[in-house]
């Protein structure tokens, strides 16, 4: 009995290296789609791990406008009985003991616990025991330190303790890993509650409580909002949510796109094997046919090819996947400076990538699976193929091709797909256009086997063209990613600057006091002092009921400017809207109603609705923030105190020199200063890394679609076996013909190149001209990008030619000759 | 003048070599039409494939015109065979993507000339195989006997001083074939052409000086039309 799997195994091998090369195109693209999912669901369990860490078990936490409170003022509002389980906790700004580093490089947060063991505070544990009597650091500051457990560390105006323990990243205590970031970041540090109080003198003093309820709910929650009513105490539900730190994960639409591109071409790649693999066994297909087989049984035969095929490469893929995936996490985390440490999350996003491995090439081969089935045995008999009408196909594509073009003046994101898709249906006319342009050059280069390679391609032209296409697009898409990338930091600067609301921005411990803006007024080159007040952490609900927390800046008719299009929105809608919220970008997108909706908010008097009248852009938390007037703030939420002031500066150069004044001015209670330079250098130094990354990513894609133009060529050359034999045997040398196949490769990838250029112009622009974008990308013609592209797409093309070529090399003229 | 010294030629099959032509020795006039016939096997495809340059003897010395073939590298074989050897196939091997003209031009082209400095010799051959209206005709739209007179153009197009034609009229109605024998002879005679055909046909046979006749990877026979038992053969082979 026959096997059919065993004959589907005989068909897709009959041609090895046409095998191997489809089989390499479904590996890249399996693997490339499943370390995109498993980096996507790792990151997302290590955020929400960390998230976890940092809530541990607390339910509420009570906070404070002030820089501290009383411990017995709390108790004696609430009944403590309702806890299972209490964290007390005071922050205080220092500065560690090193005789080399500035003041704003040493300077440190002591957060002091009453127990570090609590079940409230999860400290992951490197080396030493959380004792409740030395400091627990950041392994990240041990080692620029060069300190371990049982060393000491010496703070300036306090005293010194030894180290307990050394504890791995977690949120509390996220500290910078070189000094060059210490510039603008504190470094954190856990001391006992006890000690702490005994060197800063602020006894029974706290900044927060941590607590577990016994009985969770709404009820409890009001009954805590009434006891404080009318004190400077509040309180709010511990949220697990860290969208304010971290807007890593827009980043993952990127590499999803990425990915889908390179399963997008190895389903083309598996299309063009299949498709000429049916072609060429037209005439078995009709003697099966003739001898009784249905049109379904040839067809489940193709659907067999298929499947054994991307099943094999779905199996090989998918290790390669995991492999990339973890690469992918830590080259991630190191462009983020996440000093974290993440467990693979591996089993579903293998599940999905198998589905997506063995079914995107069935997708794929459908029409030629079907193409298969309904060959005709007479006319395929007869060698009468039903050869498809050329010209008539050329007008479709032309017609249709020309008509998407409209799409350029649209302004929707469907349009960016429309020009893509534009592009495949002309590029048989842009190949044919090349081919023109450049067969004097190709003659000149390749003399007669350059002129016979352009009419080769040509003969071929929906293949070719196609395969040509992929190139280009991969190229567009990868080059488009990486103009966002290029133009986001100075768009990001640009945000940042005009929204930062001054030159540098200081926070104290304690609230800003008027002698202090008094003193800071004084200073010559400080153009201008604006308060900022930011309540934080505030919770709200989304519309889907679900509770987030971010920050709430106080907005004045006049300052701080903190968003773009201030006067505007602010005089226009603030003022007369009462009670109301104007959201940044992020937080609307994640709230999720529309301008006009309540927005849910938890204040000391109970939950209460604001109302949305607008979203904006900012650069504070990415977007992921809200802004009230200053009025409302403090009637609402009782938030009266600015812990920050924002300076402007005469001169912007002389920022560091100020920080150094200002450290030396008030450091008693000053804990950070953020330049706006600061704050740029932060966002952009990660895009840097981004774009080297998508550059990687850039030539992968030209890779595979090189893979494709292999492909291609291999199958023009078998077919043209007999072609080739006559050339060699009535006078081209073996070199002729290399140079042939070479030149086909060549002409290829220049169109490819050509094609995909033509696009990313094209999409760059109407990006530009986007009002959903906002002016976010200028339009700029990506240089280093484009020529990075050229060479790669050219190399890498030769090089597949050249494969083809070796095979091209080894035909036998005589038995060639007897093909024909 | 060609000159076959001792050929032998080998093929391997799995473990073992066949040897197809045995000490073949062999002296061919320039000028001369010279038809080899034999059964299948006999060895003289491969003749003509040694002949051409396609391949190379196992041992043995192919002499043509002073050019010792049997010591050429690939390349250099190539290179002599575009410029000194016309080759005729059984089934045309016409270049299908490219026009009559195009296809008769390409042995100038891939020797670097110009078609255009040598438009003058396409337009001549492409009026002698009567074929002029046909110049921008693409093969497959040609008879099988027009496919074989534009196949022979290309193989003169070079004036090559040897034509190598496989079976010829293999693929082709009687007709067709006396009237693309008579080409041949034509320019035999026109250009003092050596032609080596190989045949089954002792009808195409019957065009050539000399009549070789080969068995078991030897000439068995040479006979020629000056013999005088020359006819007596031709009648015998016939019957």
């Amino acid at each position: 009995m026959l096997n059919t799997w065993l004959i589907s195994w005989r068909n897709i091998t009959r041609n090895k290296k046409r095998f191997f090369l489809s089989l390499l195109g479904i590996i890249i693209g399996v693997s490339f789609i499943t370390s995109m999912f498993i980096a996507d669901k790792t990151t997302k369990d290590v955020f929400e791990y960390y998230e976890q860490m940092y809530v541990a078990d607390a339910d509420y936490w009570f906070l404070s406008d002030e820089y501290s409170f009383s411990e017995d003022d709390l108790l004696s509002k609430i009944d403590d009985s309702m806890f299972s389980e209490s964290l007390l906790v005071l922050d205080k700004q220092a500065f560690i003991e090193i005789s080399d580093k500035t003041l704003s490089q040493r300077s440190v947060r002591i957060t002091g616990v009453d127990d570090q063991n609590s079940l409230l505070l999860k400290l992951p544990v490197i080396s030493g025991d959380l004792d409740n009597e030395g400091l627990v650091i950041p392994h990240v500051l041990a080692n620029l330190l060069n300190k371990k457990v049982g060393d000491t560390i010496r703070f300036s105006g306090l005293g010194e303790s030894k180290i307990s323990a050394i504890v791995e990243y977690n949120q509390l205590l996220a500290s910078p890993s070189n000094w060059e970031s210490a510039e603008s970041a504190s470094f954190r540090i856990i001391a006992p509650l006890s000690l702490l109080r005994e060197w800063t003198g602020l006894d029974g003093e706290v900044s927060y409580v941590r607590v577990k309820a016994v009985n969770n709910g709404d009820k409890i929650y009001q009954e805590l909002q009434q006891n404080l009513i009318n004190s400077n105490i509040y309180v709010q539900p511990v949220v697990a949510d860290d969208r304010q730190s971290n807007d890593i994960d827009g980043l993952y639409t990127f590499f999803y796109l990425i990915a889908g591109l390179s399963m997008l071409i190895s389903g083309f790649i598996v299309f063009n094997m299949i498709y000429t693999s049916v072609m060429e066994r037209k005439k078995e297909f009709a003697i099966m046919k003739s001898l009784g087989y249905l049109k379904s049984s040839i067809s489940k035969l193709v659907l067999y090819e298929v499947i054994l095929m991307s099943t094999i490469g779905t199996i090989l893929g998918l290790p390669l996947g995991i492999f990339l995936g973890d690469l992918f996490m830590k080259t991630l985390l190191n462009v983020f400076e996440f000093d974290m440490v993440y467990t693979l999350n591996w089993k579903l996003p293998i599940i999905i990538s198998a589905i997506l491995g063995i079914g995107f090439p069935v997708i794929s081969s459908l029409f030629p699976i079907y193409n298969a089935g309904k060959t005709s045995v007479l006319l395929t008999l007869k060698r009468n193929d039903e050869t498809p009408d050329l010209k008539k196909q050329l007008l479709l594509r032309g017609i249709s091709g020309l008509g998407l073009l409209v799409f350029i003046f649209i302004d929707h994101s469907i349009s960016y797909i429309a020009i893509l898709l534009s592009l495949f249906l002309l590029f048989p006319f842009l190949l044919i256009g090349i081919s023109k342009i450049f067969k004097s050059l190709f003659k000149m280069f390749f003399g007669y086997a350059g002129v016979m390679a352009i009419q080769s391609l040509l003969n071929q032209l929906n293949r070719n063209s196609n395969t040509s296409a992929v190139l280009g697009i991969g190229i567009a898409i990868i080059l488009m990613l990486s103009s966002v990338i290029e133009s986001a930091p100075e768009s990001y600067a640009e945000e940042i600057r005009n929204t930062f609301g001054g030159d540098i921005r200081i926070t104290s411990e304690v609230p800003w006091s008027n002698s202090d803006i008094t003193t800071l007024q004084k200073y010559d080159s400080i153009l201008n002092v604006t308060p900022l007040t930011e309540a934080t952490p505030i919770t709200w609900n989304t519309i889907k009921g679900e509770l987030r927390q971010f920050s709430i800046f106080a907005i004045n008719k006049e300052k701080p400017i903190l968003f773009t299009e201030f006067n505007e929105k602010y005089v226009e809608k603030v003022i007369n809207s009462e009670p109301s919220i104007i959201l940044g970008q992020r937080a609307y997108d994640e709230w999720g109603g529309k301008i006009g909706n309540d927005m849910y908010i938890n204040t000391p008097l109970g939950k209460q609705k604001f109302k949305v009248i607008d979203v904006v852009d900012t650069s504070h938390y990415s977007g992921y923030v809200g802004f009230m007037n200053q009025e409302t703030l403090n009637t609402e939420f009782g938030w009266k105190n600015s812990f920050d002031l924002l300076l402007t500066l005469n001169d912007e150069s002389q920022e560091k020199q100020i920080a150094n004044q200002l450290f030396e001015d008030f450091n008693l209670h000053l804990s950070k200063i953020r330049t706006v330079n600061n704050e740029i250098n932060s966002k952009t130094a990660a895009l840097s890394g981004t774009k080297n990354l998508i550059l990687v990513m850039l030539v992968l894609i030209i890779g595979l679609a090189s893979i494709g133009t292999a492909n291609t060529l291999l199958m023009n050359t078998l077919e043209r076996r007999a072609e080739i034999g006559t050339m060699r045997a009535i006078g081209f040398t073996r070199q002729q013909v290399n140079r042939m196949i070479i030149s086909e490769g060549l002409l290829i990838g220049l169109s490819g190149f050509i094609g995909g250029a033509i696009a990313t112009i094209t999409l760059l622009y109407m990006m530009s001209k986007s009002t959903a974008l906002e002016n976010f990308i200028s339009f700029q013609v990506p240089i280093f990008s484009l020529i990075l592209a050229l060479i790669s797409s050219i190399v890498l093309s030769v090089i597949a030619a050249w494969i083809s070529s070796i095979l091209t090399s080894r035909i036998n003229i005589m038995s060639s000759l007897k093909e024909g | 003048m060609i000159q076959i010294n001792n050929l032998k030629k080998e093929f391997k099959q799995g473990k073992s070599n066949i040897q197809v032509l045995k000490n073949v020795d062999l002296e061919i006039q320039e000028g001369e039409f010279v038809a080899i016939m034999g059964p299948s096997g006999a060895g003289k495809s491969t003749l003509l494939q040694l002949l051409a340059g396609l391949d190379v003897p196992t041992e043995g010395e192919i002499i043509i015109n002073n050019n010792y073939l049997h010591e050429m590298s690939e390349r250099e074989r190539t290179i002599f065979r575009r410029r000194n050897i016309g080759l005729v196939f059984q089934n045309y091997q016409l270049l299908p993507n490219l026009t009559v003209e195009e296809n008769i031009a390409f042995p100038l082209h891939a020797d670097g000339k110009s078609s255009k400095d040598k438009m003058y010799v396409i337009t001549e051959l492409l009026e002698s195989v009567g074929l002029s209206d046909f110049e921008n005709t693409k093969p497959n739209l040609l008879s099988g006997g027009q496919q074989q007179r534009v196949a022979i153009a290309r193989a003169l197009v070079n004036n090559p001083s040897v034509l190598l034609a496989d079976e010829p009229t293999g693929n082709l109605d009687r007709n067709t074939a006396e009237d693309t024998l008579n080409l041949m002879t034509k320019f035999n005679h026109q250009y003092n052409q050596t032609i080596i055909m190989v045949t089954h046909d002792i009808f195409s046979a019957g065009f050539a000086d000399r009549i070789l006749l080969f068995k078991d990877g030897e000439v068995d026979q040479s006979i020629s039309r000056k013999e005088e038992n020359y006819a007596k053969y031709m009648a015998n082979f016939m019957a």
